[in-house]
């Protein structure tokens, strides 16, 4: 970028010409007044009718530096009062080290129709408020005049942005519907940007022309490509439950810089191909410069792999090292944020500072290890087509010993080695390794979600079930339980709260093994007591077996679904019941002895009871054997779900033998 | 010479105990009582509030405080709030480990800085300091101080002896220091001694302190804390803010001044204005009357949008911008009502109040300015007295409902402030009624009509869902009835918002597939499906009284048509439970054909002694029983 700015220094002037079909500021049609929310979704509050936006590049004089002034422009209709959310406008802005995103020229009008006749309210400057929101972001928000039911809105303004590196994005879905979204980028041909579209519709429009001398700079005239994209009628989105982050689906444009040529003749590349990304980043000092820092570990790292013997362990006490010796600040990255001496001395960093750490600790081992780089599930996925760098937002680490290949994130302390958050598991991630060339990997989780329930119990003459109950969890359902039980202020007060929570169950006493021990599944021990019958002397008994995890309400309860179901990992849980009975029984009736199994391999739930001597058991086996569910699948999945709370209801029938 | 000396002398004083850390604070020396609960222990908290002028108060913190494991680390951060009219002036401190030596140290440079506005705010100029220290071993100790100059005296900052339930405290107190001849009002609460007092020519000052107070458990159905917290609250006499300067002893005083200061004059309307509000109650002759169409005129009219810049947060926008621009915060809205009001001379008040559905009041005994949240407004008429929310465009004239019903309010007015009391929601009024007429089938599938009424406080039980499209509302539906395999068809929402009891009508069809589930040879099914209780979690070795903030009432009532060729097999006693708390009724009758089920539960307000909470638990247990109980149907 810093030969970017050198470069256009020569540059004496620029002008740029852009012929944008905007529309008329103000203009009304008889349309626009009569507009009902029939017209594209009865559901709407309020719909955009026309949307407009335009980005070009010019050259800053006096910072002699390119910038993207971006306009943009909308008309809004408000039907009804729980569309007056619409006009609350927030424009985020970014900021960077030596300046931010510049807004200009907004105007705002709220245009009503009252007794027949058009009435407008403007928008007033005071009324518009600057709030500084954190480190990298400011606020410009303001809310509109005089709304009514019916009414439209509609504001203009420039944003002018100091980065190029991304060409402004734009949005073409939204949380209300669009009759119309418009976006021109002109782009000068000495530039060209790697554009994406995103979510699964389709383009109205989309059209590329070439403007003849569009854009002059020190004293040459340059062409432009004026790309128009239109998207018309476009609904709302609708965000979804167990979905990853809804930018991989609304229905969005976005730009990276890949090249740029030089008013000589020459061409620079910014990112287009893996190949320059691999150098840059390994030459980057806040990623590479960091990964090979082994210099910090070499007094430590004795003390670390003292007991260690393989190199899988060695792995292990690293990860745990790094776990214990740097917290992490709220913020993620790719790129260290200060860098990792700083990181380990100060005992904080971002997510970034965290992992390159853990790469430089355990290169300085000498064991086999790579960075990866990934999207979050809320960044969305990655751009696998060209090199989109700014598509990712974190680091990981990717040790490999033997045949075997660990993924490693060192930000949270209860975290297993060999499990990474749920947050990482999006798709693939890049592998960039200091001296091989960079490909891509599967991110899955390494270990399935899997819980286990034993209850070893009687059932005595006053009617009670007295016994233990012993929970085995693994995977994410581990990390869960482990970070709730470090959330009280000791196991006790854990289960006091536990056995409050359950006023018909009394725990009597407990045993919680592995609590710190993360490679091990968490071990929960209870002697429980619960009452269950007044009078167990009865000729027949009604018992329900599915007292233990019962699924009380089913997780898909709607009609449709239009995104895929993404649980992240694959899950299990396993019950199983004995129950010592006090008098001798026979079952006369019980839940189905089933197993039903979803489609393709994608699941499967078992349930079987029977007495065995004088042992009532009960084995029930729950498993979602697929991370993610297309929505063709989802009301399969549902049906899935009430089968199983219908055969749940239905008790086991004892009748005692005479 | 001599004079340097003294002065370097004086700096060593006052900045050497911090600067060297003389106190051990070592994390064994912790008192092992006091770590019962505690997940962290406040060593010694100072704070020092210094009135020297009324636009110059210097609040001075100092603070140590031993974190003893993770689930406190919050309780080491900091995070200090600040606006245009707080400065903060310095901040500082020490990371100590478990031995109490210093291993960190930390300034301003090291916090982050961020607005603090609130998500139901559009703009607010309130700004947060924040710092959280990075200590990977426990236990460690945060030594800090900081310094904030306030350029009012209208609030001074109050003072909590133990604010935090998981921290146990060694040492703390609270100083006041102001001038001998300032005028202040002073209240503590639940403090057992009076202040240490100390005069000297040029100050005076007050100090509140404990010792050795332990950590509590959270208790569910509490009173408000401040029923039992200690805390002080002071108010000088003679105040500044903002500009303004006045002078208040009690809620009389203050309101005066609020009123007269803060919102008469920002109650002119524009003649357009008041000729229009007079012609739309245009031939009504009773105020009232006059009062619900001016209230609907402006909830027609305005919608609620909340900015708070500097006095902002006292003072409302004038009426003629609300009217201009048709939007408002609580403040700004209930004076356009009042201004409106006025124009066709009827008389309101502007009423503060602590709103939430946690009941609070204004204490009738102290008035200070910090003890409110909301501004409702009170229509006082000749023989009743109304109440107005007016952030709500939906709201029926004259209702509150939870967020301000029952507690005491501060009325603002020309002639002096005073205290008066919101209407009471009651067990018996805030009803629901709920009937089905549902068929089972073979397939096991429920079909049929429901309709609920709601009043009182569960009048805007579907609030979240009424003003919604359609389709959303049987997305909605599909959550509040969450049923698997629940459609919903024809439903139907009617509110009357008329009369002193307003109300809310559902209705709707309904089909529920495979609702009840066959074995070989019987029927499942559990009567009660919409409205069961949950039970409470449990409070062993109960320390505070039982609270129940509010009662209701409700009453359910389905008839099923039983399914050809099953007859009743078992079905659960009738039962009728009456406790303390209210009561629990639940009865099915069946004639082989139909099934009548029904279900009464009233739940009454209160408090209630301790001992009683295992009563209250064992209530909702058996309702919880009894409501997912089962009746049994066998084939013929």
């Amino acid at each position: 970028m810093k030969c970017l700015s050198a470069l256009l220094f020569f540059f004496v002037s620029c002008i740029l010409n852009v012929n944008a079909q905007n529309f008329e500021y103000g203009k009304l049609t008889g349309e626009d007044l009569d507009l009902k929310n029939i017209v594209l979704d009865s559901n709407a509050n309020a719909m955009v009718i026309r949307e407009f936006g335009t980005s070009s590049m010019r050259l800053d004089d006096v910072a002699g530096r390119m910038t993207i002034d971006f306009e943009y422009h909308v008309k809004i209709k408000i039907f009804n009062k729980n569309g007056f959310g619409s006009g609350n406008i927030i424009i985020p802005r970014r900021v960077y080290s030596d300046n931010e995103d510049e807004i200009k020229e907004l105007k705002a009008t709220t245009i009503a129709f009252i007794d027949g006749k058009v009435v407008r309210a403007e928008l007033d400057k005071k009324n518009v408020f600057t709030e500084r929101k954190n480190k990298y972001t400011v606020l410009t928000k303001f809310t509109m005049p005089n709304l009514t039911e019916g009414c439209i809105i509609e504001y203009s303004y420039r944003m002018i942005l100091p980065s190029i590196f991304n060409f402004k994005s734009w949005d073409f879905q939204s949380d209300i519907p669009k009759l119309h979204s418009e976006y021109i980028a002109v782009i000068p041909a000495l530039y060209n940007y790697n554009a994406s579209l995103r979510g699964g519709r389709k383009l109205t429009s989309d059209k590329a022309e070439l403007q003849k001398n569009c854009f002059r700079a020190g004293g040459y005239d340059a062409d432009c490509s004026k790309l128009t994209y239109i998207m018309k009628n476009v609904p709302a989105f609708v965000e979804e439950e167990y979905m990853t982050s809804p930018d991989n689906f609304r229905s969005a444009i976005y730009y990276e810089l890949s090249d740029y040529h030089t008013w000589n003749g020459g061409k620079k590349n910014v990112t287009k191909t893996w190949k320059d990304v691999d150098y840059e980043l390994t030459s980057d000092k806040s990623f590479g410069t960091q990964m090979k820092r082994k210099d910090i570990f070499k007094d430590i790292l004795p003390e670390i792999l003292k007991n260690t013997t393989d190199e899988l362990s060695k792995a292990q006490a690293i990860y745990s090292y790094i776990k214990k010796s740097i917290r992490r600040n709220g913020f993620i990255g790719i790129y260290s944020e200060t860098n990792i001496k700083n990181a380990l001395e100060t005992h904080t960093g971002n997510t970034g500072d965290i992992n390159l750490a853990l790469i430089g600790a355990l290169s300085a081992a000498d064991l086999d290890v790579d960075a990866v780089i990934l999207s979050t599930r809320a960044n969305g996925t990655v751009n696998t087509l060209y090199p989109v760098i700014s598509d990712f937002n974190y680091v990981i680490a990717k040790v490999n010993i033997g045949t075997e290949s660990y993924l490693l994130d060192a930000t949270e302390p209860l975290m297993p080695f060999g499990l990474l958050p749920l947050h990482c598991i999006n798709g693939q991630g890049r592998v960039v390794n200091l001296k091989k060339p960079s490909y891509w990997y599967d991110i899955k989780a390494s270990q399935k979600d899997l819980t286990r329930y034993t209850l070893n119990a009687e059932l005595t003459n006053d009617g009670m079930i007295k016994g233990q109950l012993t929970t085995y969890s693994s995977g994410y359902s581990g990390l869960i339980k482990r970070m709730k039980i470090k959330a009280a202020n000791s196991v006790e007060e854990f289960v006091e709260k536990l056995d409050e929570q359950m006023p018909r169950i009394s725990i009597s006493k407990h045993d919680i093994q592995n609590l710190d021990s993360l490679d091990n599944p968490l071990i929960e021990v209870y002697d429980i007591e619960m009452k269950s019958y007044d009078d167990v002397n009865k000729d027949q008994l009604f018992f329900n077996p599915f007292f233990i995890n019962r699924t009380e309400k089913n997780p898909f309860n709607l009609n449709e679904r239009t995104y895929p179901v993404d649980f992240g990992a694959i899950r299990e849980e396993r019950v199983s019941i004995f129950i010592k009975l006090p008098n001798s029984y026979t079952i006369t009736d019980k839940p189905k002895d089933i197993a039903m199994s979803l489609e393709d391999n994608g699941g499967k739930y078992m349930n079987t009871s029977m007495v065995e001597g004088d042992t009532f058991i009960s084995q029930q086996v729950l498993q979602l054997s697929k991370p993610i569910y297309e929505p063709e699948e989802y009301l399969s999945l549902k049906e899935f779900y009430s089968r199983l709370i219908q055969l749940q209801k239905t008790d086991v029938v004892f009748k005692k033998n005479k | 010479m001599q004079k340097k000396l003294l002065i370097l002398f004086f700096i060593a004083f006052t900045y050497g105990s911090f600067a060297q850390n003389k106190t051990d604070y070592n994390a064994d020396l912790i008192p092992s009582n006091l770590k019962s609960r505690a997940g962290a222990v406040i060593r010694n908290m100072e704070t020092t509030v210094d009135m020297r002028t009324q636009d110059n108060v210097i609040l001075y913190v100092k603070k140590a405080v031993t974190i003893l494991n993770k689930s406190a680390d919050e309780r080491g951060a900091l995070s200090i709030y600040y606006n245009k009219s707080t400065v903060v002036k310095s901040i500082k401190g020490l990371l100590l480990d478990a031995a109490g030596n210093t291993v960190g140290k930390f300034n301003q440079a090291n916090f982050s800085d961020e607005s603090a506005s609130s998500d139901y705010s559009l703009f607010e100029d309130a700004r947060i300091k924040s710092f959280a220290p990075s200590i990977l071993s426990y236990p460690y100790t945060v030594v800090y101080e900081y310094e904030i100059r306030y350029r009012q005296n209208l609030i001074i900052p109050e003072w909590y002896a133990n604010p935090y339930p998981d921290v146990a405290v060694e040492k703390n107190s609270y100083t006041f220091i102001c001038k001998p001849e300032d005028k202040i009002r002073i209240k503590s609460y639940n403090y057992k001694s009076s202040p240490e007092e100390s005069i000297t020519e040029k100050t005076k000052s007050l100090t509140w302190s404990v010792k050795n107070l332990n950590a509590f458990k959270y208790e569910p159905y509490a009173p408000d804390p401040d029923s039992y917290l200690t805390y002080v609250k002071i108010a000088p006499e003679q105040f500044t803010y903002y500009g303004f300067k006045g002078t208040y002893n009690n809620w009389n005083e203050l309101g005066k001044w609020v009123y007269n200061d803060l919102i008469k004059k920002r109650q002119t309307l524009s003649p357009a204005a008041i000729s229009d509000v007079n012609k739309l109650v245009e031939g009504i002759t009773d105020d009232k009357e006059k009062a619900k169409k001016i209230y609907e005129f402006m909830q027609k009219k305005t919608r609620y949008i909340s900015v708070q810049v500097g006095i902002g947060g006292f003072q409302p926008f004038p009426a003629s911008e609300v009217d201009r621009l048709s939007y408002g915060d609580c403040k700004a809205l209930v004076n356009y009502t009042q201004s409106l009001l006025k124009a066709v001379g009827i008389n309101s008040m502007y009423c503060v109040v602590n709103a939430g559905s946690l009941k609070k009041n204004m204490d009738i005994d102290f008035a200070s300015m910090d003890q409110g949240n909301h501004i409702i407004l009170c229509v006082p008429f000749k023989n009743d007295t109304t109440w107005l929310e007016c952030t709500s465009q939906t709201t029926p004239f004259g209702y509150l409902g939870t967020f301000t019903d029952d507690r005491t309010v501060f009325a603002c007015t020309e002639e002096g402030g005073g205290i008066l009391r919101t209407p009471a929601l009651n067990t018996t009024t805030n009803l629901s009624k709920r009937k089905a007429e549902l068929t089972i089938n073979d397939e096991g599938d429920v079909n049929g009509n429901m309709q609920t009424n709601v009043y009182g406080s569960q009048y805007d039980n579907y609030e979240r869902i009424i003003n919604e499209p359609y389709k959303e509302q049987l997305k909605h539906l599909k959550e509040a009835y969450d049923i698997d395999n629940i459609n919903f068809s024809d439903v139907k929402f009617i509110q009357k918002k008329e009369g002193i009891n307003p109300v809310t009508t559902e209705s709707l069809k309904l089909k529920i597939l495979k609702y009840t589930p066959k074995t070989s040879n019987r029927i499942y099914l559990i009567p009660n499906i919409f409205n069961k209780a949950s039970s409470i979690p449990e409070s062993k070795n109960r320390n505070l009284p039982v609270y129940v903030n509010r009662g209701y009432s409700d009453e359910d009532e389905i008839i099923y048509e039983l399914p050809a060729g099953y007859a009743l097999e078992n079905k659960p006693e009738d039962v009728t439970i009456k406790t303390l708390f209210g009561t629990y009724e639940m009865a099915i009758k069946s004639d082989g054909k139909k099934l009548i089920y029904k279900r009464k539960l009233s739940i009454n307000s209160g408090i209630f002694d301790a001992n009683k909470y295992v009563d209250i638990v064992a209530f909702f247990s058996n309702i919880n029983g009894f409501d997912n109980s089962k009746i049994t149907l066998k084939s013929n």
